[in-house]
């Protein structure tokens, strides 16, 4: 009898302790999936890797070290003159990630210069609550127009059906979790489409000339990792197609006729500085990261008053 | 030790650079090594463009013709002809290169270091013919916009309304076009190019007493910084080899819409290459070229040689430095100017190309990027004398080991059958002390007990784990979504 009872109890507390770790592990999973900044942190240090590894990149690491250094302190220093969350460091790390894979410079200078504008460029050019620029994009802009020193390579991700695997599959999982594919994929197709009708149906060239352009890597990290930005892109969703439609066209018209390689790039700065006018003939609610996020602007009443802890 | 005196040799090279271009000339592996070839001069100089392309035309020369699409008529002062020689300078200049160095005998206490070099690659083009005008226009929508005698060449531009007339008008008029010119004649047409066509005038040029084609420059501006490629092109899977050697004045040449990959460099190979320099960098090339997707743009040299910059202009030279004339020739004119003509780079870029895997022109852009890049091999030979005492015996096991990695490379870089070579550690071996050569450890190659071994490169880990970190990602999202829904 008291032999039994023993028996009985015993199992409890090892099924205890496995509940626990079980537990301990989901709340640690779901915590790292709630915020879609842990997948896109992950992804693009990733492609950072993997560009540098298999694709032959000349990103040394001190490159990468003062991009991400400066990224980081810039937000600290934000963080702390504002108080904002502690946890927006993970803001910058994108930003800072998105640096690396994207910009050449000649000095390591023009590097840190690009990614203290990048981040200044959120708390200093804002309207109504939301900053304007996608970050890196404004660092990479300004400081090509300004030094002269830095580059963008759009050939550096070379073309292939694995990249777009890669790319699509890891941005469409981050871009699900924020909502905002929809930018990315009305991007690629109004881009396709008119690349198609003047490639294909006007000038004669093969389809194959067409799917090179839009197998290009840079292309598709574009569109699914920086025009996606929930941050800069219009709050309303049909706002949103507009204008990611406007700068396929926009991107388009500057890549054809003027020869602009990074025309994308210069073309999402351009229609970014129009996002407040979007914001206000379309309305729509504020994106914030920590929210449970409305699944394509389904549940518009949080959040809609900005705070400052969430830049 | 062996380490040492390569510092001690380079620096050596340093301290002498500024007042002499370094070293003998040993081998290189040059533009001539590659079959179908073509070789380019592209300058480009705000929209500027210079292209001097090398008529190394296989066969009779009567029978030589070449269509170029080019974005403007050309005027007759935009088109000369240039020496052959030019080509020569900048393929020796910048072609890959092979570097000896000498070990010291460590039993003998003076250090000696010198340096050797060797090496280099090249390129092709296409052909055609002419005759009247007013025919041209009315029977075959093609309208000769200009006509000009350059040397012993005849000179077109033509413009074309579509492809069929300019094809038969080319056709008719002894232009051999490749059979998928069709596939690009009209693109190009409605891009608004013009068609730059040359044959060859053979009473001229045997009055002028030249037996070989000698390249033909042309100039123009536009916003385009391209080579067409695809008019060339024989067909899907034939391959085609082309020698870009580019000239800016802010810095190197970039491949926008295909990738642009340096060729391994400074890589320690073994003595023996030395005499089979030009096959071994002809099969790394097409080892890289194959593990880069076959589409990708290979760099081989890139270097400031602005001819007034006292700087290290190579480490070591394969040839003398152009002069500045030659870099005029070449199409830079700004580099005749000594004071303050501005910064002259140089960038070698070597493009194997096939019509499935290219399937768009090459478009290039210019960058601020100044760093130096040279496609270097290195070759050290062993000590001399007598390697007995105790600090040659430690020497002769580094050599060892050091020749164990030479062949190691070998095989990783031009995929060698590295095999045959077990004399090669065999040498150094012998010259061991018997417990000091039963003490050596295995070296891992496949002729040593341990034989090969194997093992997915780096680049395949990584993509093995992005796929599964996209895997694990893939786990956890429909979790979250259906949580949030619930939430």
């Amino acid at each position: 009898m008291f032999q039994k009872k023993i028996e009985a109890i015993e199992p409890h507390p090892a099924k205890g302790v496995q509940q626990l770790r079980t537990t301990v592990m989901q709340e640690r999973i779901t915590a790292f999936a709630r915020d879609a900044r842990h997948f896109q942190i992950v992804f693009l240090g990733g492609f950072l890797l993997f560009g540098i590894l298999a694709l032959d990149w000349s990103r040394r690491a001190e490159e990468v070290a003062v991009i991400l250094g400066t990224t980081l302190a810039t937000q600290f220093f934000f963080i702390r003159r504002l108080g904002l969350d502690i946890r927006s460091w993970k803001s910058a790390a994108i930003t800072g990630l998105g640096l690396s894979l994207l910009l050449h410079a000649g000095s390591l200078v023009t590097l840190a210069l690009a990614a203290s504008l990048a981040i200044a460029s959120k708390f200093l050019i804002r309207d109504r609550g939301k900053h304007i620029f996608n970050p890196g994009l404004f660092g990479i802009v300004l400081t090509v127009l300004l030094t002269g020193d830095a580059w963008i390579s759009p050939g550096q991700w070379g073309t292939g059906p694995i990249l777009l695997f890669l790319i699509a599959g890891a941005g469409s999982m981050v871009l699900l979790r924020v909502g905002r594919i929809d930018t990315g994929v009305v991007f690629l197709t109004v881009y396709m489409a008119l690349d198609l009708v003047r490639s294909m149906l006007y000038l004669g060239w093969g389809f194959d000339v067409t799917l090179h352009r839009m197998m290009n890597g840079s292309l598709l990290l574009f569109a699914f990792f920086m025009i996606t930005d929930p941050m800069t892109t219009p709050n309303a969703p049909r706002a949103r197609v507009l204008w990611s439609a406007a700068i396929a066209m926009v991107a388009f018209a500057m890549g054809t006729f003027a020869y602009v390689h990074t025309a994308p790039i210069w073309a999402l700065a351009l229609l970014c500085a129009l996002t407040p006018f979007f914001d206000r003939a379309f309305g729509g609610a504020r994106f914030s990261w920590l929210a449970p996020a409305p699944f394509h602007d389904r549940a518009p009443t949080l959040n809609v008053e900005p705070t400052l802890q969430e830049r | 030790m062996n380490i040492n005196l390569q510092f001690a040799s380079l620096a050596l090279l340093a301290a002498n650079s500024a007042s002499a271009f370094c070293g003998f000339y040993v081998a290189k592996a040059d533009a001539t090594l590659f079959n179908d070839r073509s070789e380019v001069i592209l300058v480009r100089d705000g929209r500027r463009t210079i292209i001097t392309m090398s008529n190394d035309f296989q066969g009779d020369v009567k029978d030589f013709a070449m269509v170029v699409p080019v974005p403007t008529v050309l005027d007759r002062n935009d088109i000369r002809i240039v020496e052959r020689r030019v080509f020569d300078v900048l393929d020796s200049y910048s072609s890959p290169r092979l570097v000896e160095y000498y070990d010291g005998n460590p039993c003998i206490q003076w250090e000696y270091a010198e340096e050797l070099d060797v090496m280099r690659v090249p390129m092709a083009a296409e052909a055609m013919a002419d005759k009247a005008s007013t025919r041209a226009r009315r029977e075959y929508g093609v309208t000769i916009e200009a006509r000009y005698t350059v040397g012993e060449y005849d000179v077109l531009i033509l413009s074309a309304q579509e492809s069929n007339g300019l094809k038969r008008w080319l056709l008719d008029n002894d232009y051999q076009i490749p059979s998928t010119a069709h596939e690009v004649l009209d693109p190009y047409i409605k891009s608004g190019l013009k068609f730059f066509v040359v044959k060859i005038d053979l009473e001229r040029m045997q009055a002028q007493g030249f037996e070989f084609l000698r390249p033909i420059q042309v100039r123009f501006e536009s916003e385009k910084f391209m080579l067409p490629i695809r008019l060339g092109m024989a067909n899907s899977k034939g391959t085609q080899d082309m020698i870009v050697y580019a000239f800016t004045r802010e810095g190197r040449v970039d491949a926008v819409n295909y990738r642009t990959v340096r060729m391994p460099t400074d890589r320690k190979v073994p003595l023996f290459v030395k005499e089979r320099f030009g096959e071994f960098y002809k099969d790394l090339f097409k080892r890289k070229w194959k593990q880069e997707g076959r589409n990708a743009v290979t760099l081989e040299y890139a270097w400031n040689v602005t001819p007034s910059w006292n700087g290290m202009k190579c480490d070591p030279c394969v040839g003398p430095p152009p002069m500045p004339q030659e870099f005029v020739d070449a199409g830079v004119d700004w580099a005749g100017n000594w004071n303050g003509g501005g910064q002259v780079f140089f960038t070698r870029l070597h493009v194997r190309y096939s019509r499935e895997k290219f399937p768009q022109d090459l478009f290039f852009q210019v960058t601020p990027n100044t760093e130096h890049y040279q496609a270097r091999y290195v070759l050290t030979h062993p000590a001399q004398g007598d390697l007995s005492c105790e600090a040659g015996q430690d020497y002769l096991e580094e050599l060892y080991y050091r020749r164990a990695m030479e062949l190691d490379e070998l095989h990783a870089l031009a995929g060698w059958d590295i095999s045959q070579h077990a004399g090669y550690l065999a040498d150094v071996r012998r010259k061991l002390v018997p417990e000091r050569r039963n003490a050596l450890e295995p070296t891992g190659l496949p002729f040593d007990q341990d034989g090969g071994k194997g093992g997915p490169g780096s680049g395949t880990m990584l993509l093995l784990g992005i796929f599964s970190l996209i895997a694990v990602g893939a786990y956890f999202l429909p979790r979250s979504l259906t949580g949030r829904h619930t939430a």
